[in-house]
């Protein structure tokens, strides 16, 4: 790829508005609620605060059909696993909000059960205050999120996941190559130790015969 | 029968002596060996019958100002439900060279839990229990947190989820059910299902 391909020109960065309009009216959560901040995001999901009006219309109860990922409630260490795993599960591109004190740093809960926050297991985008926090905080931290969100290339991520591709594709070719030599190599030292293994054999017929 | 009688009738029968630290002045200190008959006494037998376990709670002496005798201590919380409002309570004292305790699970079906969570927490082992394992921390968790010499600030952190479903299945094949066939992630082998945890 030249220096000119990798400069934003005008159809990229439209490509690019477009597609994050698309993706920041449209962030729906899933939620991993484990205490009271979770009555929290359901006052904020219903009636009087509504959620949908920017979009987050559907709360996803599975990961793989969910944008952003809302740890709402203290994380034990029993639970670290599953939350690592859940993450996992999503789908790129996937965002994280650590809603309330204790998934942010652990709150008060200063114990041998409890994690100190969440981003020892996983990366976070927005982390909002408050035990718990009002829904007008969570919409703050929605529009924090989409502020990032309209922020991010999607053409220049693409470009990266492309070049990602061909130097691994490159290194795999030369492996194989490499792996081919090798083998080709021992076969011709094969050949060549089996050859003089014959040689001998029938110089050794051979003085047999002449005594 | 008031409940005067029946701390009476516990330290003639028993050997149940009547704590007099006690604010409520509702507890009795029984031996060991004493305990299941104690309770069940206190179950079935007794004047007030008391059909209802709140509690069972270790204890920790270690730093407890003017503290004589064992280290440990198990106490266990009965209420009435014929005769509401009268409350009794056992203890257990635990040294820390034998740390044992025999169980009352056979009696009450809710103390199965609550001694998994003693011996988690404290590390007391109750002789006779079905399925002693940890309740709330993790299976790769070492040490017992509640005891006082434990670290404040030690955390330990788990590799693996909680493996639970052999677990399950035996409750399922208590109620009836019968495992026909199991999926690949299912397949423990022994040591595994000792462990409580799958292994990736």
């Amino acid at each position: 790829m030249g220096n000119e391909a990798e400069k934003p020109n005008i159809i990229t960065s439209s490509l690019d508005f477009l597609v994050n309009w698309g993706r920041s009216n449209s962030l729906w959560p899933f939620p991993y609620g484990t205490a009271c901040c979770a009555i929290e995001f359901m006052s904020t999901e219903v009636g009087r605060y509504d959620l949908s009006r920017i979009g987050s219309e559907y709360v996803r109860f599975t990961p793989r059909q969910s944008d952003v990922l809302l740890v709402a409630g203290t994380i034990t260490y029993k639970q670290a696993p599953i939350l690592k795993r859940i993450y996992e599960q999503m789908a790129e591109p996937r965002w994280v909000i650590a809603m309330g004190a204790c998934a942010s740093s652990g709150g008060f809960y200063d114990c041998y059960c409890t994690v100190p926050g969440i981003d020892h297991i996983i990366p976070v985008d927005v982390y909002i205050g408050g035990c718990p926090p009002r829904p007008e905080a969570f919409f703050d931290a929605m529009f924090d999120l989409q502020k990032k969100v309209k922020d991010e290339s999607f053409m220049k991520q693409r470009a990266e996941s492309v070049k990602e591709q061909l130097e691994m594709i490159k290194a795999k070719t030369a492996e194989a190559k490499r792996e081919a030599k090798a083998s080709v190599h021992e076969k011709v030292t094969d050949v060549k130790v089996f050859m003089k293994e014959k040689e001998q054999n029938l110089v050794k017929k051979a003085q047999f015969w002449k005594e | 029968m008031t409940v005067e009688e029946i701390f009476a009738a516990l330290e003639e029968m028993f050997g149940a002596k009547r704590e007099m630290q006690d604010k409520w002045g509702v507890t009795a200190v029984v031996p060991a060996t004493y305990l299941h008959n104690a309770v069940q006494y206190l179950k079935d037998e007794a004047g007030i019958k008391f059909e209802m376990l709140v509690d069972i709670a270790g204890v920790d002496y270690l730093t407890y100002p003017n503290h004589e005798g064992p280290r440990f201590a198990v106490s266990y919380a009965f209420k009435s439900l014929s005769a509401p409002g009268s409350r009794i309570r056992l203890k257990v004292l635990v040294s820390e060279d034998s740390l044992k305790v025999p169980t009352v699970s056979d009696l009450y079906a809710n103390a199965n839990w609550y001694e998994r969570e003693v011996f988690d927490q404290f590390g007391i082992v109750f002789t006779g229990h079905p399925d002693l394992r940890r309740l709330l921390n993790h299976v790769e968790f070492v040490g017992h947190p509640l005891r006082k010499d434990y670290p404040a600030q030690k955390r330990q952190w788990l590799s693996t989820n909680d493996y639970l479903l052999p677990e399950l299945e035996k409750r399922l094949e208590e109620l009836g059910y019968k495992v026909v066939q199991r999926s690949k992630e299912v397949e423990t082998n022994d040591n595994e299902f000792l462990e409580g945890s799958i292994k990736e």
